[in-house]
């Protein structure tokens, strides 16, 4: 069961969590969700994760240093940024690099669907 | 802006000769127009948001309410510089709506006094579990969403815990107690005796005593009291650790109360606390005070089988007297098992030799005694109250989207009543362990994929039964899944029967998505060609939260449903957008006449939205009087065969650009919702069949005439000619056909989400019962057309959203017939069985969508 994709999400808003994790799973992907950047961070030294959605603007750590480290432990990682629409444009700016795709705060399931399908088919795509 | 909008208003209150700031004002007015078309759409997409398809968080709710709240500052504004300052009592209005609103957002609400002490059943807010407690406000759900009989009551809401504890000084001393126990001073039969004591020997403050009392007084004779704590009956089950009292008279209500709340601190409850690591958490208690039902039969259902025997049956217990036989499992009981799927057929039944049974005493509490030996190995449930059990309990788990447990009563007159309904608390083990999910469904052909919007997420299974008309309403099976062509409103009465709905026509932000969700059933709406692929009887299966119709039932995914997700509805966002949205959404202010027309009146932003579009509309009305203060306006004549002295008024690409002197002929119109009525007005037969055997213009003439001086409200607003204010792809028609007045405004644009008509007729020459009458035909034509109609006497207020261009063309021109066709038809209409003559009438000219 190599071939099932693993995905971390962090946002410290919990209703998001719980939201993706059922909505994901049911495209067969195992999910592992963080309300806490620090323990997220601390999981990101432990274990590779092939996806990594994470929001930006959060308490204790900043999401873009958050991303950052992700990229620099795991350089394969697909980073999937969500965001309010407000901050959108600079996000977009400041990490055009690096980052899979941007999604705007609120967003439908078949969006975020997408676009974890989208970066799914591009790791497979990679590893054959 | 404020200056640039204060100089404006200076120029406007005192015109200098000559000036001409007409086009100012109706730059306002179209201005608070797109406003209020805004305001309307984010209304509409916070609707959207509590179906669950999208992610959202607090600050998006947040945001929304700022946008509102500056929309509306605007146009209060607009309003008052066309009006010269009319409605400045809007801004307290706004004020009443919108701080409460912000309270909520930062969490406040319970702090601000608005929370009530005591409330009855029937009234309890809704989604504020914190002040209810779980079990409360899951029956206030029932009574009012659900419709379910309930046994009438009142809760003591957790304010009255918190005043209780202050008042008594308890607060700090329950705290040392425990963190006594907790250090292992003292066991918990101690710490128990101690806090449960201090408890009992208390006074409840004067201001609840008094409430709860007088609430006692009223209604049963006796009462039974419940604990109704908040997280009880949620994901913590606490099942049986708090004390129920039953047949406690009015007088005994204060005393039992704090019994139940001593209850909170029984060694079980806390033992059960600390296993749960919330010890150290707040503990708030409400009550339930409800009529005792004094029940020959009571008992339990599961929805789930937990002996898990048959995965598709439910499960009733039941026994005689009272519900402590079969809650605390007292003895044996009556087992039926019973198939989920419509018409619950009886798969099997125990019948046990039951012992004994509770029963009220006559002087309060209960007692126990012997069964009868006729009544010993009797039924206790006739085939008829079974399947209406089992149809109740599977629209709860349908509604709270886990698996319940009811409990239930049958007084002595047969009659069934819901007690409680909580999750039914199962291990695992239960269930079979779950494959892959995403595995299990590959299994299952799939219809259709990605089909559609999604107005209310969630997953349904049953067989197709196709609407297509209200006759088809009476025999829909409970559970089905509902396949339409429209969302037609007259469709709501069967929502909460559906186990899904998929609909041709309509969008997520319609009357129908919004009933649906407000019942929490998953609903597909735009789905192509729905009711051909899907035909009656077929059985499918539902996920609106993947967009995936499958063919047959996919149990795994049912159960993996209902079982392992979310049920996003109870998240506490979701409750909070709840919240917000009735204060939001709901509109009460309908009949622009009646007495609560006012910025007084206004109790949701849908209402000051609702006014203030009225009353600019209102005052452009007033042409002389608009014509007298402003130079320069431009207004056309329709020159036609069909009588109306018709004056149009263009704001922007709703006629020919070539246009010039005053007239204007009908082929001149761009204006797409007026072209649209007016070939329906204009059509062959519409004026040209007169049914009214005087001379037609003689007679519009002389009604015209005495129409003004006719008495009543609908006359006031109506001192200028018939007017039609368009644009390329709006109109505002007002139209005065001898008595009625009618109104019609519409929008036809490309994008369907900003469609809408609406259409309000009201008055007549003849007495109030024959109008009513007409009111009555045009509401059954109009509903035949998938129009939301509201009547009340003669008012007839319509409306429709969201169709695309076709169909909003295609209503026009049968709102343009109707018109035609209504005008004289309360004279005609002498009695109610002359109504169906009418309405066929009708149709047969014109062949119903």
């Amino acid at each position: 069961m190599k071939d099932q994709l693993t995905i971390m999400v962090l946002d410290d808003e919990p209703i998001v969590c719980k939201r993706l994790k059922p909505a994901l799973e049911k495209l067969g992907y195992a999910v592992d969700t963080f309300t806490q950047s620090v323990e997220a961070m601390h999981q990101i030294h432990q274990t590779a994760y092939d996806i990594v959605i994470t929001d930006l603007k959060m308490k204790e750590i900043d999401g873009m240093r958050f991303l950052e480290e992700v990229k620099k432990q795991h350089p394969q990682t697909e980073v999937i940024v969500i965001t309010g629409f407000a901050t959108m444009e600079t996000a977009k700016q400041s990490f055009r690099k690096g980052v899979f795709d941007f999604i705007a705060k609120p967003f439908k399931l078949n969006e975020i669907q997408e676009v974890v399908n989208r970066a799914a088919a591009k790791i497979k795509g990679a590893a054959v | 802006m404020w200056e640039y909008l204060h100089n404006l208003w200076k120029r406007i209150r005192w015109p200098k000769p000559g000036l001409v700031v007409f086009p100012e004002i109706f730059e306002h007015f179209q201005e608070l127009l797109q406003n209020h078309q805004q305001v309307m759409e984010l209304i509409a997409d916070l609707g959207e948001k509590s179906g669950g398809e999208y992610i959202f968080d607090r600050k998006y709710m947040a945001d929304t309410v700022d946008q509102m709240h500056t929309l509306l500052l605007h146009m209060v504004q607009r309003l008052n510089l066309i009006t010269s300052n009319r409605y400045l009592e809007l801004h307290p209005a706004l004020d009443r709506i919108f701080v409460p609103l912000e309270s909520e957002l930062r969490g406040r609400l319970s702090l601000s006094g608005e929370m009530p002490l005591v409330v009855s059943l029937a009234e309890a807010p809704l989604d504020r579990p914190e002040l209810t407690g779980g079990k409360a406000n899951n029956l206030a759900v029932i009574i009012r969403n659900l419709h379910l009989p309930v046994p009438p009551g009142f809760i003591i809401t957790t304010q009255v815990y918190r005043l209780f504890l202050e008042f008594n000084q308890l607060e700090n001393r329950i705290h040392a107690w425990l963190e006594s126990w907790a250090a292992g001073e003292k066991d918990e039969d101690q710490i128990s005796r101690q806090i449960q004591y201090s408890i009992l020997a208390g006074v409840v403050p004067q201001e609840a005593g008094v409430e709860i009392k007088r609430q006692a007084d009223k209604g049963a004779v006796h009462w039974a009291l419940r604990s109704s704590a908040y997280g009880e009956d949620g994901e913590l089950s606490f099942a049986g650790l708090h004390e129920s009292l039953l047949n406690v008279p009015p007088r005994g209500v204060l005393k039992a109360y704090k019994k139940v709340l001593a209850s909170l601190y029984s060694p079980d409850a806390l033992m059960y606390r600390q296993k749960m690591g919330m010890l150290g958490e707040d503990t708030a208690m409400a009550v339930l005070v409800q009529e005792l039902v004094p029940s020959r039969v009571s008992g339990l259902i599961h929805t789930l089988d937990i002996s898990a025997e048959a995965v598709d049956c439910l499960v009733i217990y039941a026994s005689w007297g009272l519900g402590r036989t079969v809650v605390e499992g007292r003895g044996p009981v009556d087992r039926f098992v019973v198939e989920r799927d419509y018409p619950h057929r009886i798969r099997h039944r125990e019948i046990a030799a039951k012992e004994t049974l509770v029963r009220p005493h006559t002087s309060g509490g209960e007692e126990v005694e012997e069964v009868s030996p006729e009544e010993r190995e009797a039924v206790t449930l006739s085939e008829d109250q079974i399947h209406r059990l089992a149809s109740w309990a599977l629209t709860l788990e349908r509604y709270f989207k886990r698996p319940q447990e009811v409990e239930w009563a049958v007084d002595q007159s047969g009659q069934c009543f819901i007690l409680q309904s909580r999750g039914l608390v199962f291990s695992k083990a239960v269930t079979p362990p779950q494959q892959d999910i995403c595995q299990s469904c590959a299994q299952y052909s799939v219809l259709v994929r990605d089909a559609g919007v999604v107005a209310h997420a969630g997953v349904g299974a049953g067989v197709v039964a196709q609407v297509s008309s209200d006759l088809d309403m009476t025999r829909f099976p409970e559970g089905a899944v509902l396949v339409t062509k429209y969302t037609a409103p007259w469709l709501a009465r069967i929502v909460p029967k559906a186990a899904a709905i998929i609909t041709e026509r309509g969008s997520a932000a319609g009357h129908l998505a919004t009933i649906a969700r407000e019942f929490r059933v998953p609903t597909l709406v735009g789905v192509e060609g729905a009711t051909e692929f899907l035909p009656e009887g077929m059985k499918i299966t539902v996920d609106t939260k993947s967009r995936i119709i499958y063919d047959g039932r996919v149990n795994e995914l049912l159960q993996y449903e209902l079982v392992q997700s979310l049920a996003f509805e109870d998240a506490p966002e979701f409750r909070l957008l709840r919240r917000l949205l009735s204060r939001i959404a709901p509109l009460h202010l309908i009949d622009p006449t009646a007495p609560d027309f006012t910025p007084q009146g206004c109790l949701s932003i849908h209402d000051v939205i609702r006014f203030i579009h009225e009353k600019a509309v209102e005052e452009l009305m007033d042409l002389p009087g608009l014509v007298k203060r402003f130079k320069g306006v431009h207004i056309f004549t329709l020159v036609s065969d069909v009588p109306l002295g018709l004056k149009i008024l263009d704001l922007g690409g709703g006629i020919d650009p070539e246009a010039s002197g005053s007239r204007l002929f009908p082929e001149q119109i761009r204006s797409a919702p007026m072209k649209a009525l007016w070939e329906g007005l204009s059509g062959p037969g519409v004026w040209s069949t007169d049914p009214i055997p005087v001379d037609f213009k003689g007679m519009m003439s002389s009604l015209s005439k005495t129409w003004v001086e006719t008495p009543g409200a609908a006359a006031a607003a109506v001192s200028g000619f018939n007017l039609a204010v368009v644009t390329e792809t709006y109109m505002n028609l007002h139209l005065r056909l001898g008595y009625h007045f009618n109104l019609v405004d519409a929008r036809i644009d490309p994008d369907p989400q900003r469609n809408h008509i609406y259409f309000r007729f009201v008055g007549g020459v003849t007495d109030l019962t024959r109008r009513s009458r007409r009111a009555q035909l045009l509401a059954n034509i109009l509903s035949h057309y998938h129009f939301k109609v509201d009547t009340k006497g003669d008012l007839v207020v319509a409306k429709v959203l969201h169709l695309p261009r076709e169909d909003q063309e295609n209503r026009l021109r049968i709102l343009g017939r109707l018109i035609g066709f209504t005008r004289q038809l309360d004279i005609q209409l002498r009695s109610d069985e002359d109504i169906p003559e009418f309405i066929e009438a009708f149709f047969e000219q014109n062949t119903p969508a």
